[in-house]
C-alpha cells in the first residue's frame, strides 16, 4: 500500500508538472472562456429582442451546452494523451526496469499508475470546468443554489469516469504496444472513430434502413404539405423514431454516447431557459420530459449510461493489469 | 559452504515470432557468499535472462533456484529486497536530479524518510556523483548515467550486488574507479555478480568465472582451479632466451619425452611440457653451449583460458 501512494504520487507530481497537462488545460480553459464569451453575446443579442427573458438562470442552460460539448472533446483527450505511454513511455525510457528490479509488486505498479492519473485527469476536470462554471457565474452574477452545485458536481464527476475511459483505453494500449508512437496512432484513430466516424455511420445505417415516406418540412411556409393524412403523419413519426433508435443503438458502442447522455440527464434542468428559447440550447434536444427531474430522478435515467462507461474503465484496467502482470521483462 | 545463488536445471524457453528459443539452457550454478563472479559470455548467451529470473522478473519455464536462500518463484519481493541490481537498459526520469530519482527508489525499498537523505548522500559519493547532485539526469552523460544506476544498485545496502554490463559508457577512468569499488565492496563481504560481454574488462576481478553460451555454461569454476586444469590439459610454457646455438639445442629438446612443443623465436625458444623440466633444461644448456639469462615457467593468462573455451565454442572475443 506504502508502495503504491509512492508509485501513484510519483506519477501525479510527473503528470501535473508535465508541459503536456499544462498546454491540455490552458487550451482547454480558453476555449471555454472563448465559448462563454461568445455565447454572452449571443444572449445579450437575444435578450434584447426577446425583452424581458429572465437573463441569469437563461444563460446556465447554455453555459451547460457550452460545458457538455467541451468536456466530450477535452475529456477523451485528456484521458488518451495520459494514457498512450503509460507504460511503454516507461519502458522506452528503462524507468520502467529500473522501477520493477526494486521490490514491488507489478500490480502495485499498475495500480499507482492508474491512482496518480486519476488524482490528475480529476485536477484538470475540476480546473477545466470551474472555469467554465465560475466564468458563467461570474459574467452574469447568478448565484448557484444547493442542486446548481451537486448537479455541477455529478458533471465533474462523470467526466472524469469518462475521461478514465479513455485512459484505461490508451493505458491498455500503452501496454501491449511496443512502441509509444504505436499505441499514440491506435488510440488516436478510436477516438476518432468514437467521436465522428461512428455517428456518421450510424446516421447512414438508419436512413438506408429505415426510408422515410413523407417529408413534412420541406416547404417552410406549408410544412405539412406532402401529409395527407393523420395516419401518413404517425407513421412518419414512428419512422423517425425507429431511425432515431437505430442510429442510438450503433452510437452505444461508443463511450462518447454515454457520455453524451449521462450530460444530458444531469444537466437537463438547465436547458428550458433562453438557450432552448433561441435554438442554441442543445443539451436538452430529444429530452423536454426531463426538464423538471429532481437530480435523483436524473441519476436514476442515467444509471445505464453511468453503468456502461464504469464497466468499460475496469475492463480497460483489469485488461492492463492482466496484460502488464504476465509480462516478460527481458 | 554458504552459497547466495544455487539453481538447479534452471531453463527458459521464449516464444520469438511463433518459435520457441531456448535462452537458459538446464543451468546448474552454486555461486559461493563473498565472492566476485564473472558471468562471461557473448551477446544472447542468456546472462541476462538468467539475472532477471533470478530476481523474479521473469519466469523459468523449468527449473528451480534459489537466491539468499529465497525462492526465485515465491519469494521474488524478498530477493529484490536483499539483491542490488543494475539491469542493462535501466533508465532514470530525465527531469528529476540524481538525488530525486535514488529519493523515489529509496521509498520503493521502503528505506525510513530519515535515514534516506544519508544513504543517497553515501550512495552518491561512492560513485563520485556528488558534485552533480543539482543537475537534472537528463543532462548526465551516458557513463555519469552508468553510475547512477550503480549508486541505485547500492542504495539498499545489498547482500548481493548483480551489474550486468557494468562498464558499458564508462571512460577508462571510470571504468577503473568501478573495479576498485568492487574490490571494496567485496572487501566489506558483498557477493557481487559482473556480467559482461567484455571479458577482459572485469575478468581479472573475478574469483570465479562462468562462461555461458546459447543459453548453457560451458565453463564454471574458481579462476584458479580453472588455471591449473588448464596447465594440466595444455602443458607448461616454458620460455628460454640466452646466447648461443639456439637452433641446435631447440632440436635436442625436441628430443625430450616430456615435450609437446617447441618453437623457435627471435630472441630464444618456446615450449611446452607435460611438466615443469626447466632444471633439466639449465643442465642441457651448458653442454650445448648455450648462456641462458631467462629460463621461466609462464603461468597461462586469463585470456588464454578465455581464448581456449571461447575458440571450442566458436565465439567471437568482444
Amino acid at each position: 500500500m506504502a508502495n503504491m501512494f509512492t508509485v501513484a504520487s510519483k506519477e501525479f507530481s510527473d503528470i501535473v508538472r508535465g508541459k503536456r497537462f499544462l498546454i491540455l488545460v490552458i487550451v482547454f480553459g480558453l476555449m471555454m472562456t472563448v465559448a462563454i464569451a461568445s455565447i454572452y453575446l449571443r444572449v445579450i443579442q437575444a435578450a434584447q429582442q426577446a425583452g424581458g427573458v429572465a437573463m441569469p438562470r437563461g444563460f446556465l442552460g447554455l453555459a451547460a451546452y457550452n460545458l457538455i460539448t467541451t468536456m466530450s472533446y477535452f475529456a477523451p483527450i485528456l484521458g488518451l494523451a495520459l494514457g498512450c505511454d503509460a507504460i511503454s513511455g516507461e519502458r522506452e525510457k528503462g524507468t520502467l526496469k529500473t522501477t520493477l528490479v526494486q521490490p514491488v509488486f507489478r500490480d502495485t505498479i499498475i495500480n499507482g499508475k492508474f491512482s496518480g492519473a486519476f488524482l490528475s485527469i480529476s485536477l484538470a476536470i475540476v480546473i477545466a470546468s470551474l472555469v467554465g462554471i465560475v466564468g458563467s457565474v461570474l459574467t452574469l452574477g447568478i448565484t448557484p443554489t444547493g442542486e446548481d452545485v451537486t448537479r455541477l458536481f455529478l458533471f465533474m464527476l462523470f467526466s472524469i469516469l469518462f475521461a478514465m475511459t479513455y485512459y484505461g483505453l490508451a493505458a491498455f494500449l500503452s501496454t501491449v504496444s511496443k512502441r509509444t508512437t504505436q499505441s499514440v496512432i491506435i488510440s488516436v484513430m478510436l477516438w476518432a472513430v468514437f467521436t465522428f466516424v461512428i455517428p456518421i455511420v450510424a446516421s447512414l445505417v438508419a436512413v438506408s434502413t429505415i426510408s422515410v415516406s413523407i417529408r413534412p418540412f420541406q416547404n417552410a411556409t406549408r410544412p405539412f404539405k406532402n401529409a395527407t393524412s393523420r395516419q401518413e403523419l404517425q407513421r412518419y413519426v414512428e419512422e423517425l423514431r425507429r431511425q432515431s433508435a437505430i442510429t442510438e443503438s450503433i452510437q452505444s458502442i461508443a463511450p462518447n454516447y454515454h457520455f453524451t447522455r449521462i450530460a444530458q440527464y444531469i444537466l437537463q434542468a438547465y436547458a428550458g431557459g433562453i438557450g432552448a428559447r433561441i435554438g442554441i440550447g442543445g443539451a436538452g434536444q430529444g429530452l423536454e420530459g426531463l426538464r423538471a427531474a429532481s437530480i435523483l430522478q436524473s441519476l436514476s435515467f442515467a444509471w445505464p449510461n453511468i453503468l456502461v462507461l464504469t464497466i468499460s474503465t475496469i475492463l480497460t484496467f483489469i485488461a492492463s493489469y492482466m496484460v502488464f502482470t504476465r509480462q516478460e521483462i527481458r | 559452504m554458504d552459497f547466495v545463488i544455487e539453481t538447479k536445471e534452471l531453463t527458459k524457453v521464449y516464444k520469438s515470432e511463433g518459435k520457441d528459443v531456448l535462452a537458459v539452457d538446464h543451468l546448474n550454478l552454486n555461486v559461493e557468499g563473498g565472492s566476485i563472479l564473472g558471468l562471461l559470455g557473448p551477446n544472447g548467451a542468456g546472462k541476462t535472462t538468467f539475472i532477471m529470473m533470478l530476481t523474479g522478473l521473469t519466469l523459468p519455464t523449468s527449473g528451480t533456484a534459489k537466491v539468499l536462500g529465497y525462492d526465485i518463484i515465491k519469494e521474488s519481493r524478498e530477493i529484490r529486497k536483499k539483491v542490488g541490481l543494475l539491469p542493462e537498459g535501466f533508465g532514470f526520469y530525465d527531469h528529476l536530479t540524481a538525488p530525486q530519482n535514488l529519493d523515489y527508489i529509496a521509498a520503493l525499498n521502503d528505506i525510513p524518510k530519515a535515514e534516506r537523505v544519508k544513504r543517497i548522500d553515501e550512495a552518491l559519493s561512492l560513485v563520485g556523483l556528488q558534485d552533480v547532485k543539482d543537475r537534472k539526469v537528463g543532462g548526465f552523460s551516458r557513463g555519469m548515467k552508468q553510475r547512477l544506476g550503480i549508486a541505485q544498485a547500492l542504495l539498499k545496502n545489498p547482500e548481493l550486488l548483480i551489474f550486468d554490463e557494468p562498464t558499458v559508457g564508462l571512460d577508462p577512468e571510470g571504468s577503473r574507479a568501478f573495479k576498485d569499488l568492487v574490490l571494496r565492496l567485496n572487501k566489506d563481504g558483498k557477493t557481487v555478480i559482473l556480467s559482461t560481454h567484455l571479458l577482459f574488462e572485469v575478468g581479472p576481478l573475478c574469483h570465479s568465472i562462468v562462461v555461458m553460451n546459447r543459453g548453457k555454461a560451458v565453463v564454471q569454476g574458481r579462476v584458479r582451479e580453472l588455471m591449473e586444469k588448464l596447465m594440466a590439459e595444455e602443458g607448461y610454457r616454458i620460455r628460454i632466451e640466452g646466447k648461443g646455438n639456439l637452433g641446435t639445442f631447440a632440436d635436442a629438446l625436441r628430443g625430450l619425452k616430456e615435450v609437446k612443443e617447441i618453437k623457435l623465436e627471435d630472441r630464444g625458444i618456446l615450449l611446452k611440457a607435460i611438466s615443469d623440466i626447466s632444471l633439466q633444461i639449465g643442465r642441457m644448456a651448458s653442454n650445448y653451449g648455450v648462456e641462458v639469462s631467462t629460463l621461466r615457467v609462464e603461468e597461462p593468462t586469463l585470456e588464454d583460458l578465455f581464448m581456449k573455451y571461447y575458440r571450442k565454442e566458436g565465439i567471437s572475443i568482444g
